[in-house]
């Protein structure tokens, strides 16, 4: 029997029974459909945060003092504790490349050219090493000391027309009220430059600590909750973050003697930050995948159960066409393939409503990088055409050793 | 024992079928009978007398459990399920009591479902189904449902279907036993014209009117051949001879088919 034929005889079979057929497929759908949602959110949401891990963020070491028993992300239970001397101190570190505060500053306004547009938050003082000079599209780096500005595009679409280099900005801080900057640089993308920042695009302006932190505190009395060091190199990354460590553990650092609190300093590299984030998503997407398993498990087990009622109520049929010469192979062949057809369309509805669905999901989490990890779509795919057969195999084989001379006084 | 000679459609040498079902059950107790080719026979008996066991092994859908059955020259009982599957699907062509079409499939497809196991192109499937009901008088009925047909067309697609393979022999149980009259002798007219066209036809039946449009009646009782009688007609009297030493084999038993 030639397996073009095969396969015309069982779409015939399956479309005699549609409504049964499809109830049967939606096992399937549903499973493949649920794996492929869950795998594009998730791959979505990680390259929403991954992806902002840059490779030249990887010599960066992100540190924050917490009470020992804080969980959380990065900058969890942060306490102000770290001085521009210490600052200063492990830069001196012969692995230490820069080291500088990291502080979000408290808006609500953030003013240019007579327009006024209310920010609650996106305003972060740092070091200049913080935004790195090739990520500066237009402009420079800020200086150090001097009244500047680097705004991402997406802070810079704030205005219209969109704020350039030479721009004045009038920040509204609460209580110290209001300063300005010069905007000097604007960046190439609008992605989350650190763990600190959170993973989303969003506008930001970054400012030199020195002077916007020391307008709102006073200047001796700075300290900082957040703080980044750089490597000299990404090989040195460890090596910096055990020489900061040592270093801020010591009796020499302001951070360690600070308050009555004890406290654990976190240094955490942005790969170990990465790791986390990764194991939190493997997690999930277990879980998932695990649920979706076994909506293609009950899938199979309807494909299954269809395929033996199919078979019993086709006995006469089956009788028939071995009379007529059908093999046991032909048999076979021809309830698999019922069966792995179903399993095929199951799988390809499934991936058109996974895809359907984690689009509209991603879009409805505000997710702006869709990820489509076709590995997975694939994997979704093969599984439910494997169910399929595997569910097949046994009805098939009852089907192929049906006795002629029985099946054709059946009833 | 030898193969039957060339002449002989089916041969059933001393066949038996011992059931065991709790007891054996002989439901074929040594059997000969030679169906040569062109021939018409009918088997009657009445219920229990072995007539569908006697079908199936003519059929090749059983192996005897003793005694040997050939089809086209070829030992049924000597081969596996594969080989007589083969055979059953190019040299026998059943007509069943309640036609037994495949429900979904149109006339055409249904005539044409024996090729399909040998894997004949679907053009010349078409071709050769469509030229076969219109031997049997269906030509403008091809592309029709089975249940958009009368329980007689349904009939004569399924002797279409039975004839596609151009068969050593046709097998028909109760070919009119679900036709009216009127109907039931259009289809044995038919039955009539394919053996006038040099069709070997074995018909099992247990109405004696029916049976009388054959050359001779093989009487099955309690697994044996009662008696095998001869309709006198034109088929002429070489059979009616022939059938009559067969009859005696089977009565004593003993090294059956000597007369074949």
């Amino acid at each position: 029997m030639k397996f073009g034929t095969t396969v015309t005889m069982a779409w015939r079979a399956i479309r005699a029974h549609k409504l049964r057929s499809t109830l049967t497929t939606l096992g399937v759908v549903i499973g493949v459909a649920a794996v492929l949602t869950f795998v594009i959110l998730g791959a979505s949401l990680q390259a929403g945060v991954i992806g902002d891990v840059s490779p030249d963020d990887r010599e960066n070491v992100y540190g924050w003092a917490a009470p020992p028993d804080t969980n959380g992300g990065p900058g969890a239970g942060a306490q102000p504790v770290f001085t521009p001397r210490d600052l200063a101190a492990v830069e001196n570190e012969s692995a230490v490349e820069a080291a500088y505060g990291f502080q979000p500053v408290p808006t609500q306004t953030l003013s240019a050219r007579n327009e006024t547009v209310p920010r609650g938050s996106g305003v972060y003082a740092t070091g200049p090493a913080y935004v790195d000079a090739e990520d500066v599209a237009e402009g420079r780096q800020f200086r150090p000391g001097e009244r500047e500005a680097v705004l991402n595009p997406a802070a810079a679409a704030l205005f219209e027309p969109n704020l350039t280099v030479g721009d004045e900005i009038e920040i509204q801080v609460p209580v110290v009220g209001s300063v300005n900057a010069t905007v000097v640089g604007i960046t190439a993308d609008s992605e989350s430059r650190s763990p600190f920042e959170g993973f989303n695009p969003s506008p930001r302006v970054y400012l030199p600590t020195d002077p916007y932190v020391t307008d709102v505190t006073q200047a001796d009395r700075t300290r900082f909750s957040l703080v980044v060091f750089e490597a000299t190199s990404q090989g040195e990354v460890e090596t910096a973050r055990d020489q900061a460590l040592a270093y801020l553990n010591s009796s020499e650092s302001d951070a360690s003697g600070f308050g009555e609190e004890d406290l654990e300093f976190r240094l955490r590299t942005s790969l170990e930050l990465l790791d986390q984030f990764q194991e939190l998503f493997d997690v999930l997407q277990n879980f998932v995948v695990g649920v979706a398993g076994i909506s293609l498990l009950v899938g199979s087990i309807g494909i299954a159960n269809i395929m033996l009622v199919s078979v019993t109520e086709r006995t006469r049929e089956i009788g028939i066409m071995k009379a007529v010469g059908a093999q046991r192979r032909d048999i076979l062949q021809l309830f698999i393939v019922e069966a792995m057809i179903l399993g095929v369309v199951g799988a390809i509805l499934g991936l058109a409503l996974g895809l359907a669905a984690g689009f509209g999901a991603a879009e409805l989490v505000g997710l702006e990088e869709f990820v489509i990890p076709w590995q997975w779509g694939a994997i979704a795919v093969v599984v439910g055409i494997a169910v399929g057969v595997l569910a097949g195999l046994y009805p098939a084989y009852n089907a192929s050793k049906t006795d002629p001379i029985d099946a054709l006084r059946y009833e | 024992m030898d193969e039957p000679p060339e002449d002989v459609a089916v041969a059933l040498v001393d066949a038996r079928k011992t059931y065991q079902l709790g007891e054996p059950v002989h439901a074929l107790d040594g059997v000969t009978i030679d169906v040569p080719r062109g021939s018409y026979t009918a088997v009657m008996g009445p219920s229990g007398s072995g007539k569908s066991t006697l079908m199936n092994l003519v059929g090749c859908l059983d192996t005897p459990t003793d005694g040997r059955v050939f089809v086209d020259g070829e030992d049924v009982g000597a081969m596996s399920d594969r080989e007589r599957t083969r055979l059953r699907g190019e040299e026998v062509g059943f007509v069943f009591q309640t036609f037994n079409l495949m429900p979904r499939l149109t006339a055409v497809e249904n005539v044409a479902l024996p090729l399909v196991f040998q894997g004949v192109s679907r053009e010349e499937r078409h071709e050769r189904a469509a030229d076969i009901l219109g031997r049997v008088g269906l030509g403008d009925r091809l592309e029709h449902a089975p249940n958009e047909l009368s329980g007689g067309q349904r009939q004569r697609v399924a002797i279409a279907r039975a004839l596609v393979n151009d068969p050593a022999i046709l097998l028909a149980d109760e070919p009119t036993g679900n036709l009216d009259s009127e109907t039931g002798a259009n289809i044995l007219d038919l039955f009539d014209e394919l053996k006038a066209e040099g069709n070997t036809l074995v018909m099992v039946t247990h109405e004696r009117d029916v049976a009388e449009r054959a050359d001779r009646i093989v009487h099955l009782l309690d697994g044996t051949v009662e008696r095998v009688e001869s309709v006198a007609d034109q088929v002429g009297r070489q059979h009616e001879a022939q059938a009559g030493e067969e009859h005696d084999d089977a009565q004593t038993g003993e090294d059956g088919g000597e007369g074949a």
